[in-house]
């Protein structure tokens, strides 16, 4: 191997079309968690998500003073 | 006592696999105490076939991972899933065919191991029949865990269900083709794979094993565990999810790692390390994720001797979780690979973060389902402190050791010969051999003093009668 390139070089004629539907279905569960991601992390959403972490408290009825722990 | 629970909820199956599970926990310790010491003192073998390294190894691996971690899985998700869903078990009847079947799973690899019989594949030895049951009896687990949820009255469901359940879908998925083989007798079959696909197959199985059934579903365990222990609300709920995706999407790769520098096409144990490595950010996220719950009450650790176990797993799940993708980088590898590294890397994961966090998820449960107090908190310390220090003697030993293995294996001298023979590196491992057996059964002295105080707390709920009472409270009620 010379270069990165050479490294990374792909023989796309030979690719199956078992190669590519595995090649595809990774590509676009990558993308499903970027989105997934960025859906978590935006701001508007913190509250949404951040309401159910009490619920192994809840069960209870005993919340523990409330706190939120900063999350 | 909480009577309302006991009465709401089905404890009965969730009692037997938390007792057993410490049973197992001290049988699976005592034989990798025996086989530890075997390596040290071959005369312990005792020239009987039966007790020798090569049939109790895959004993002692099945008993640890299978017998105690599947009873303190089973345990936990069913408590846990009952109490985030806020309803009883879809079917009772089906936990108990699954608390019956796993342990007859369990003495059925009790009784073949030893024989010799064995498919030879790692963490997955058990034989065509005994993989059968296996599948049937943990897709009743994953059913009647699916149908719990599906009755649960609040609309979400809590984060450490879906690990529980991403452990379920994998691990059904996982052992079904990994243990696809034709049979040539009752207990004899050959792998339906061969050669490097057979080797890839063996170790997307072995790696995913580490990966979903002791990560995944411990984190169900710690997710749900350490807020209940710690009486405060995880500190990031967003970040337990990005942890669940990551470790969901990022674990099943990893496989190939272990078979750097063999048939396997090179890029893919490239691929491996990669995504190892990525690997680290979920699971630092995740580590602090638990750890910064205990954020401003710190102190808790100084008298909840159980917070202790929970806090002290999370510290090594980050440090081998950090360890196991150093190791999976090529250049590392070269040295690690075959050497004892790798057992002290499996160890600080195994005893350090599975048995640490099951060891205080259990502890939490006790007092819950015989609504009593533990009958010793002073034993719950000696258990926290001897499982430590055994854990950190044994890795140490197996890091020194693994590493001058290591060494010892490629030096050369100036023709370009081997500088030391195989032989020359065993008798240089005998130190740290023993040492480890040491480690090991100061460790095992913790399990035995847990077991002692566990069954104690049974007979004393049994004498004070607190679980009849938490029963009839809320008849008279």
């Amino acid at each position: 191997m010379n270069s990165l390139r050479d490294y990374f070089n792909t023989d796309w004629g030979a690719m199956t079309a078992t190669d590519w539907f595995g090649t595809i279905l990774t590509v676009v569960i990558f993308l499903l968690l970027v989105g997934l991601f960025v859906h978590v992390l935006r701001p508007k959403n913190r509250e949404k998500f951040e309401s159910r972490k009490y619920i192994p408290l809840d069960e209870d009825e005993t919340v523990i003073n409330g706190d939120n722990n900063g999350g | 006592m909480d009577a309302a629970a006991e009465q709401k909820y089905d404890y009965g199956v969730v009692r037997w696999f938390t007792v057993m599970s410490v049973v197992y926990l001290v049988v699976g310790a005592m034989v990798g105490v025996l086989i530890a010491s075997q390596l040290a003192w071959p005369i312990l073998n005792f020239d009987v076939p039966y007790l020798t390294f090569g049939r109790l190894r895959p004993l002692h691996t099945n008993a640890v991972i299978f017998a105690f971690g599947g009873s303190v899985l089973m345990a936990t998700s069913f408590y846990s899933v009952q109490r985030t869903c806020a309803t009883k078990l879809w079917s009772n009847r089906m936990a108990w065919f699954t608390f019956l079947g796993w342990n007859l799973i369990i003495v059925s690899a009790v009784i073949t191991l030893p024989l010799g019989i064995t498919s030879a594949k790692e963490y997955a030895e058990l034989e065509w029949p005994i993989d059968i049951a296996i599948a049937v009896v943990w897709i009743s687990y994953m059913f009647n865990f699916i149908m719990t949820i599906s009755l649960r009255k609040s609309p979400h469901i809590y984060v450490s269900n879906w690990f529980f359940l991403g452990m379920m879908v994998m691990i059904t998925y996982l052992h079904v083709v990994n243990s696809l083989a034709i049979p040539v007798g009752m207990f004899k079959s050959y792998s339906i794979f061969s050669g490097v696909q057979d080797a890839m197959i063996q170790w997307w199985w072995g790696h995913n094993a580490v990966g979903f059934y002791l990560t995944a579903g411990f984190l169900g365990i710690m997710y749900y565990f350490v807020p209940k222990q710690a009486g405060r609300p995880v500190y990031s709920y967003r970040l337990s999810v990005i942890h669940f995706w990551a470790l969901m999407f990022g674990y099943v790769w990893l496989g190939a790692h272990h078979l750097q520098y063999t048939a396997l096409p090179d890029w893919t144990g490239s691929l491996g390390a990669a995504i190892s490595l990525a690997m680290i950010i979920p699971s630092w996220g995740g580590a602090v994720n638990g750890m910064m719950t205990l954020s401003g009450a710190w102190d808790k650790l100084r008298t909840d001797y159980v917070l202790r176990f929970l806090i002290m797993s999370l510290a090594f799940y980050a440090m081998s979780t950090f360890e196991g993708p150093v190791m999976s980088i090529k250049t590392v590898n070269a040295l690690s690979h075959y050497t004892d590294w790798t057992i002290g890397h499996v160890h600080s994961g195994a005893l350090g973060w599975v048995a640490m966090v099951a060891i205080g998820a259990i502890y939490h449960l006790m007092t819950r389902l015989f609504h009593t107090e533990l009958w010793s908190t002073k034993l719950v310390n000696a258990h926290f402190w001897t499982a430590t220090i055994g854990t950190v003697i044994y890795i140490v030993a197996m890091w020194v050791s693994g590493i001058m293995q290591g060494l010892m294996w490629r030096a050369y001298d100036e023709y370009g010969t081997l500088a030391y023979t195989f032989a020359e590196s065993v008798e240089a491992m005998h130190p740290y051999y023993a040492m480890r057996a040491v480690g090991g059964g100061i460790f095992l002295l913790g399990a035995l003093l847990m077991l002692i105080n566990i069954l104690m707390t049974v007979a004393k709920a049994s004498s004070e009668g607190s679980v009849q009472r938490a029963r009839t409270a809320i008849a008279a009620a």
